[in-house]
């Protein structure tokens, strides 16, 4: 068993594709740079973050007043929070869409298994990434969101039996650093901020040097044309300072970064635990998707029942934030609506796998004698636009 | 080599190859076991963990306690319905410099026009019309408002519109739109909507010579 794992392993390891540099000759089709810009908003994100580190300062009394320090009086600071904080919203919509490419188009299934639990495990950590970064500005909506994201883990401790542990108060006194959320939240946040890019940045240094492939395979052109996007939107839309934090008055409605804002619709409809479980789920879903979809063909018609549960994941994504926005929510009435469309979603896109499967069946037992089905290669047949 | 592969089961080199494993992850994982303490925060173990079942190694001298807080003179909540906002001050014991450090809970003291058991007076033992809430929303820990009008909650928390017995002041938490009802006459603070476990903790509190003084909050929650 350990030689066949080493083997799965050894296969998937040749074939990881990190950020899209396998796929050179079909850059014509801008959903296949997606892994560049990937790697180039990073890159861009950590020099403007040690830019900022310079001036930036961890403190509870001081850290508001050192971002203002940098938006107004640096010269050229302004840009530089700007590249940070557009340069990261880059990178999230970019994994984002990326996951969602691999997905439609299957692209997670063999041999890119490895390659879609690196991705997406990577959206987990730069989401993690934003959250942290996020309270460093220490403002009223930063220091909210952090609070309410700790306390989910709390509830983690309800649990049956794994909960007597009380693993979850442990998790969220790890982050909190403290009683309550201080000084000893912002440093750790801090730590944790600066951590995650530094540990990964290594990591994939020593991925570049050991498959010694070539950094950037994208066209200095689109290399500038980010750059520019960038510099005109720090320029258009000035990063936000908001109000400075005060723990003694939460503002209504409360909001977060927009990729959290989902997430935090979701929170008002379920029970706490949920509110941590919930997510849970969703990520364990996304790191096992590879193995649960044991469907042979890629185009998202072959696989219906994925295909549906992909489009209903997104449309959730959609609606929940509009609904956020427009501070939309009737928890009497909403919970129950979620929960039937949510069932009666799955349930078509059961019946459709069946009704798919019956088909091929039927083509199959017609065809006296079917071709016999081609190796699974690397890439799928199928044009890339499809 | 192959011979021995072929062969059902663990053979002799594979067993003392495991055998040797053991002391050296035992040694890598002593090596790494003192850098947990780099996650656990210099506090008291139980804080966050529900009333009565705190951990048999926290003495009653851990808890988290405060100076008693004057808040209000009887006579200024004497309207019903009239409220009074104030911040009471926690220590918690810690390996601090300073030996302590302090957090804030802010309450409310809210007049009711009817009386009621209310555990922080007395021990609920005798009817008040004086309760008196911690504002910290024992959902995810943010800070609730006390609403005078209901419409405001209606409006402004998620479309509520409370039953005709409950149209009356009320407390709404605008991050995740719970809302209690401060007057219940079984459970005060009772949760009317929202995805609230319980109701907000109470303070406990003595009226000393026409001042309302709080006393303490009741125990548990991390936020």
């Amino acid at each position: 068993m350990w030689d066949r794992l080493r083997e799965w392993f050894s296969e998937r390891k040749q074939k990881l594709d990190l950020f899209d540099e396998t796929n050179v000759e079909r850059y014509g089709n801008p959903l296949y740079i997606l892994g560049q810009i990937v790697y180039f908003a990073w890159i861009v994100v950590v020099a403007s973050g040690i830019l900022l580190m310079i001036w930036y300062e961890p403190t509870t009394h001081g850290a508001y007043t050192s971002i203002l320090r940098i938006q107004r009086e640096i010269p050229f600071g302004w840009l530089v929070r700007g590249m940070h904080k557009y340069g990261a919203d880059m990178l999230i919509i970019a994994i984002t869409l990326r996951i969602y490419r691999m997905y439609f188009l299957g692209e997670y299934k063999r041999p890119n298994e490895l390659s879609w639990m690196i991705l997406f495990a990577s959206l987990v950590l730069a989401m993690i990434s934003g959250l942290t970064g996020y309270l460093l500005i220490w403002n009223q909506r930063a220091f909210w969101a952090a609070k309410v994201v700790l306390t989910v883990a709390v509830y983690l401790d309800q649990i049956p039996v794994l909960g007597n542990t009380h693993f979850g108060s442990a998790i969220a006194f790890a982050f909190l650093g403290g009683p309550a959320e201080g000084q000893g939240t912002l440093t750790r946040f801090y730590a944790i901020h600066f951590g995650i890019s530094v540990l990964l940045l290594v990591l994939v240094e020593v991925y570049f040097i050991f498959t010694r492939r070539k950094r950037f395979t994208v066209s200095p052109g689109v290399l500038l044309l980010l750059i520019l996007m960038l510099v005109a939107t720090s320029w258009i839309f000035p990063a936000e300072m908001g109000r400075r934090a005060d723990p003694n008055r939460t503002p209504l409605p409360i909001l977060s970064d927009w990729y959290f804002l989902a997430l935090y619709q979701y929170v008002k409809y379920t029970p706490p635990l949920w509110a941590g479980l919930g997510p849970g789920l969703l990520i364990g879903y996304g790191m096992l998707v590879p193995f649960l979809d044991r469907s042979k063909g890629r185009r998202p018609s072959e696989r219906p029942f994925f295909t549906v549960v992909g489009i209903m994941a997104l449309s959730y994504f959609l609606v929940f934030t509009a609904l956020i926005l427009f501070n939309i929510a009737v928890i009497g009435r909403d919970p129950h609506i979620v929960l039937l469309i949510t069932a009666f979603t799955l349930t078509l896109g059961f019946v459709l796998e069946i009704r798919y499967r019956r088909k091929v069946r039927a083509a199959e037992a017609a065809a006296p004698r079917p071709a016999p089905r081609p190796v699974p290669a690397a890439r799928p047949a199928a044009s890339p636009g499809a | 080599m192959t011979e021995e592969q072929t062969s059902k089961g663990v053979n002799r080199r594979t067993f003392l190859q495991l055998l040797a494993a053991i002391p050296a992850v035992g040694a890598v994982a002593a090596f790494l076991a003192p850098f947990l303490r780099y996650l656990k925060p210099n506090l008291e173990p139980g804080l966050g963990v529900p009333a009565g079942k705190l951990p048999p190694n926290l003495a009653e001298g851990d808890l988290p306690k405060g100076e008693p807080l004057p808040i209000a003179r009887v006579e200024e909540l004497r309207e019903p319905w009239s409220s009074k906002f104030f911040v009471f001050t926690q220590k918690y014991p810690q390996y601090t410099p300073e030996q302590a450090k302090a957090a804030t809970v802010p309450g409310v003291a809210i007049k009711l026009p009817w009386k009621l058991p209310f555990p922080g007076y007395k021990q609920g033992q005798e009817p008040t019309d004086i309760v008196i809430f911690s504002r910290i929303c024992p959902h995810l820990g943010c800070i609730f408002n006390y609403v005078p009008n209901w419409q405001e909650v209606t409006a402004g928390y998620g479309g509520y519109v409370p039953p005709p017995d409950r149209r009356h002041a009320l407390l709404a938490c605008p991050c995740h739109l719970s809302i209690y009802d401060p007057a219940d006459r079984q459970v005060p603070g009772r949760v009317l909507s929202g995805p609230a476990p319980r109701p907000p903790r109470y303070f406990v509190y003595e009226i000393r010579e026409g001042v309302i003084v709080v006393t303490a909050v009741e125990p548990g929650g991390i936020a």
